[in-house]
């Protein structure tokens, strides 16, 4: 076995951890408010959660391989990694890709670590921008799309995300204020137990539309690793074994269930009561669809939480934890720096030690710090038991 | 500034579409959960202890109605999710959707 097929490997493994924690932090976009109205049981709420994602995942057809040229140019159009990084069976980009890896795992567990919803595809981004930055220098960011061609940083990144959790917001406050004038007569039992049956509904419809959208990029990145080694050539196609493990690997973060994100976004910002829940999920899975109808890259994290923010103002009455949400938007402007940060520093480290030892190592690192944070989160445990104590 | 632009330009597009059928939806399912509580009567509604509310066949009849609209409505975003993943491009010229493979 070559050094570059041993991390080859551990490129793909990596990616597939990165999969996992995108799937338990964003099991609380489409349950959070489920599983605070008492919809659904905690545990029922994930396990129909992570089958749709599984569902989702497996019956989408969208090649994403390449997904890198948003924000990076590693990649031609065509989806083949340029020339310049396949020296040495491609060693140059697959440490690219850990390192940018592992700025984004290691900025997952430890948003989750604080509770705090962040999104992965920009933990993911960071990663890579960060890595890039570090091996190729700025030129090799895609910071502005051309023209009014929404691409680059500035326009798959930074403006979707201060646009989304707005638009959200706008739409969940406006149908939970009529609503609730509506629900002015009706007993408070009868009406919570109609829209307790409604949410069932519209949270599915954001679990599949996460598991079509979220498991993709995941994908791309593995099937780029292999492009590069030479283990693949068709870059209009994914190997199926790479499609069944993505699936795999995001539903079972889903299961596993992120308890301490949906504690902050189903409890942590408002009260939410049944119309409320559905009200939000309502205006986060139409945001959602009607953007990807005209590709508009958001994140589902952003919409999700902008959308409950907007049932807690549109509630005469009800309160908004602002405190909560400042740290959560502290949280997604650091995301981007932080986790590019990381992705450079794991670079530097990586092309220091160099070759397949350097890829090892940042592989430990990652290890190291996720199972550093994974045993500090033991100290005050939220599981299923006790998520909306 | 053509990103910001191009960025606003969806955004309302967005907003639109959004209000229209993210906030329409709710408020049409609590429009139905309003006539189904005065079509059941009973205690449904909040009323005087002296007052007694009789079932309406029209407030159940309206209710039905507009249930059927909204889990309609679900399964075709359900649908639309689905078939978007499968690769089956749907563009909506004027209303009627039309289907075709990507």
């Amino acid at each position: 076995m070559t050094p570059a097929l041993v991390l080859l490997i551990v490129v793909c493994v990596t990616a597939l951890a990165f999969d996992f924690t995108n799937g338990f932090h964003d099991t609380a976009n489409a349950m959070a408010a489920a599983i605070a109205t008492g919809a659904l049981k905690p545990r029922a709420a994930v396990t129909l959660c992570a089958s749709l994602d599984l569902v989702g995942a497996l019956i989408s057809v969208e090649v994403a391989i390449t997904v890198t040229n948003h924000v990076i140019r590693i990649q031609n159009s065509d989806g083949t990694p340029i020339p310049a990084l396949m020296a040495d069976g491609g060693m140059p980009l697959l440490q690219i890709l850990i390192s940018g890896l592992a700025g984004a795992v290691i900025w997952n567990v430890l948003t989750w670590l604080f509770g705090l919803p962040s999104s992965s595809s920009h933990a993911l981004f960071g990663g890579l921008v960060g890595a890039t930055i570090a091996a190729v220098g700025l030129d090799g960011v895609r910071w502005v799309g051309e023209g009014t061609h929404l691409d680059g940083v500035v326009g798959k990144v930074i403006l979707p995300a201060l646009a989304s959790p707005v638009i959200a917001c706008i739409v969940a406050a406006l149908s939970t204020r009529v609503i609730f004038k509506l629900m002015r007569n009706v007993q408070e039992k009868y009406r919570d137990g109609f829209f307790r049956k409604a949410q069932i509904g519209s949270a599915s419809m954001l679990a599949l539309s996460h598991g079509t959208n979220d498991a993709q990029k995941t994908m791309g990145v593995i099937t780029l690793a292999l492009i590069a080694s030479g283990s693949w050539t068709d870059t209009t196609a994914i190997p199926l074994w790479v499609k069944l493990s993505c699936a795999i690997a995001i539903a079972s973060g889903t299961f596993t269930g992120g308890w301490r994100i949906i504690r902050t976004m189903g409890k942590g910002l408002v009260e939410i009561a049944p119309p409320q829940g559905f009200a939000a999920e309502a205006s986060s899975a139409t945001v959602i669809l009607v953007s990807s109808q005209m590709g508009f890259a958001l994140s589902t994290t952003h919409v999700a939480t902008g959308s409950i923010l907007g049932t807690g103002l549109g509630r005469p009455g009800a309160t908004v934890r602002w405190s909560t949400a400042g740290r959560m938007g502290i949280a997604w402007l650091i995301t981007l720096p932080s986790s590019g940060a990381v992705g450079a520093l794991c670079w530097f480290i990586c092309h220091l030690v160099g070759g397949l030892a350097g890829g090892l190592t940042v592989f430990g690192l990652i290890v190291a710090a996720a199972g550093y944070i994974f045993l500090h989160s033991r100290r005050s445990k939220v599981s299923h038991h006790n998520v909306m104590e | 500034m053509n990103q910001v632009l191009a960025a606003l330009d969806a955004s309302w597009r967005i907003l639109l579409v959004g209000i229209l059928l993210g906030s329409g939806l709710p408020v049409l399912f609590a429009l139905g959960v309003r006539a189904l509580a005065w079509g059941s009567g009973g205690d449904a509604e909040e009323h005087l202890a002296s007052e007694v509310n009789k079932p309406s066949l029209t407030g159940r009849l309206i209710a039905y109605t507009i249930f059927t609209v909204v889990v309609l409505m679900v399964l075709c975003g359900i649908g639309y999710i689905a078939a978007h993943g499968m690769g089956i491009r749907i563009t909506f010229d004027g209303i009627v959707p039309v289907f075709s493979q990507k």
